[in-house]
């Protein structure tokens, strides 16, 4: 197996648009990624020969929905390489996932605890950790990470008696950096914390083994991994599953009700309320697949080289302030002093270039950065190097327009 | 205020034959809009629903409606000086009578205004209107 950007290029279909009268670059793949015609065959073909609810009907269509869906439980826990004890529970996304886990230990939680985030994270692995504080009169902390995704010993107490929660991204969404995730997993263990890893920027570059990193719970979503959106997942250790409030109640997820009392189903099912969405959960399994059979390390290679070279091509530009690192990024973010990311957005996107102007989710980021919003362009394996340089060309050209005053 | 000729403005950007042209000219004619200060820039008079920043002043004298706009984004305050150069002068009932989606179309706005930036002048617009 070798890894070639312009042949799985062509397994994308809406690569080959026009936007803007200009040839689509999609630069946009931290948001979500484009998807292969492999997915997109897995949900027609649901659609047209398996078709029914799961775990319900006793009929043929049910049974071979049924055994795809549970078959995909089991393709999404060996692509985490999840150990043994341990569920995949489907959500709509990360987000989904980590407001169950937010929800789910309200009980536990009393006003001496702490919960600790790091300053890397996206809204959704913030403001659910924040509400529950407001609730419980718990205290949020945020562990001061450096937008080089470094921390200091001496926030080693961070870590302490009453952390009951870590809450950590692996990769910054905003500026791509990834954290020292083993470092503060095992302080966080080494306090007795529920830990928690929201893995929506890592999965679709990075091979995630959750046995390794034993956290407690791991959130991702299908759509930032080559998969189709509204489906996600939350794997757990089956002890940190098993303490969780369900986020919503309602079928599946019981065994037995009466108007006086409800007994819950088994994992991963007590946490699965509804008709849950079965064509999204094939789609996220034909992604694992599609992943799968690429070689994977050749892949980040790839993708690494392509926000390199933006890096390179930039980083001596007076006008352009990059707060990506360097190296070991798919991200590259920047600003450009008196010239609003909008409007640089604006041009590229007449230009057929997509890509990110905004703050990202990431509003207290932004602010440790000490700007509003930044410019960020995201690579995926199907990008090549003259979209890298044609980024880079558009770029300057917007500059040169918008930057006259 | 610098005078807002409509009429001048359509034909500048009517005479774009590229988005280039388009582009540098929003960004000319964002110069020339009077800015406001950052007393006037405050949560109140801004418009809710824009992409960037955007800060509306409404005045009225003997029933003459005036607006001075505003944002943090150059080639939205070339879109402000179009839409400033529509509204200008004319009293609510005529704003009101006018389709000003419609007359912005006749700008050649179009490699600018995408659809989420197009919501965002629309809120513009019906709060010209209201
Ligand atoms: C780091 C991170 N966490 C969480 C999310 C939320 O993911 P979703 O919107 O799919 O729930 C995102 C998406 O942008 C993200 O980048």
């Amino acid at each position: 197996m070798s890894f070639d950007a312009n042949t799985i290029r062509d397994e994308f279909p809406i690569l080959s648009m026009e936007a803007n009268e200009h040839p689509l670059v999609y630069l946009d793949n931290a948001a979500t990624t484009q998807k292969p015609q492999v997915v997109l065959d897995a949900l027609i073909t649901y659609y047209t020969t398996s078709n029914a609810n799961v775990h319900r009907g006793a009929h043929y269509l049910s049974d071979r929905a049924t055994a795809q869906f549970e078959h995909a439980r089991d393709r999404v826990a060996q692509f985490l390489n999840a150990p043994e004890n341990s569920y995949v529970i489907w959500t709509k996304g990360t987000t989904e996932a980590i407001n169950q886990v937010a929800h789910g230990l309200e009980w536990c939680i009393t006003p001496d605890d702490e919960i600790l985030i790091t300053s890397l994270e996206h809204h959704a692995n913030l403001v659910p950790w924040q509400q529950l504080a407001f609730r419980t009169g718990a205290r949020l902390r945020v562990l001061p990470l450096t937008s080089k995704g470094e921390w200091e010993p001496e926030y080693a107490h961070y870590f302490n008696e009453h952390t009951r929660i870590f809450a950590c991204t692996q990769i910054s969404n905003a500026i791509g950096v990834k954290t020292p995730l083993k470092d503060m997993l095992a302080a966080a263990k080494a306090v007795g914390a529920f830990t928690l890893v929201d893995g929506a920027q890592a999965v679709a570059h990075y091979e995630v083994d959750v046995t390794e990193l034993d956290c407690d719970f791991y959130a991702f979503s299908g759509h930032k991994m080559y998969g189709p959106t509204g489906i996600g997942a939350l794997y757990g250790k089956a002890h940190a599953l098993d303490v969780l409030t369900p986020l919503q109640t309602g079928g599946e997820m019981v065994s037995h009700v009466t108007y006086n009392s409800t007994e819950f189903n088994t994992l991963p099912y007590r946490l699965e309320a509804g008709t849950p969405n079965i064509e999204g959960v094939i789609g996220l399994s034909a992604a694992c697949d599609f992943l799968a059979s690429q070689d994977r390390e050749d892949m980040l290679i790839w993708e690494q080289k392509l926000a390199r070279y933006v890096y390179d091509e930039l980083k001596f530009n007076n006008d352009i302030e990059i707060y990506s690192p360097a190296i070991d990024t798919t991200v590259v973010s920047l600003s450009v002093p008196g010239i609003h990311t909008l409007d640089l957005n604006g041009y590229l996107d007449s230009q057929g270039i997509a890509v990110r102007a905004g703050s990202h989710c990431a509003h207290p980021l932004m602010a440790q950065l000490g700007v509003s919003s930044t410019l960020r362009a995201s690579f995926a394996c199907y990008n090549t190097l003259s979209e890298a340089r044609r980024f880079c060309d558009v770029l300057l050209e917007a500059i040169e327009i918008l930057g006259d005053d | 205020m610098t005078e807002l000729n409509r009429d001048a403005i359509q034909a500048q950007l009517k005479a774009c034959t590229s988005k280039e042209a388009t582009f540098k000219e929003l960004v000319s004619l964002s110069k020339q809009l009077e800015r406001l200060t950052d007393a006037e820039k405050i949560e109140e008079n801004k418009v809710k629903g824009c992409e960037s920043a955007v800060w509306l002043i409404e005045r009225q004298e003997n029933g003459i409606c005036t607006f001075q706009a505003d944002s943090d984004a150059k080639l939205m305050r070339g879109v402000l000086m179009v839409i400033l150069s529509l509204t200008n002068g004319h009293s609510k009932a005529e704003l009101q009578a006018m389709d000003l989606a419609a007359e912005l179309n006749e700008f050649n706005l179009s490699s600018y205004l995408t659809s989420s930036r197009t919501n965002g002048i629309l809120r513009i617009l019906q709060q010209i209107q209201t």
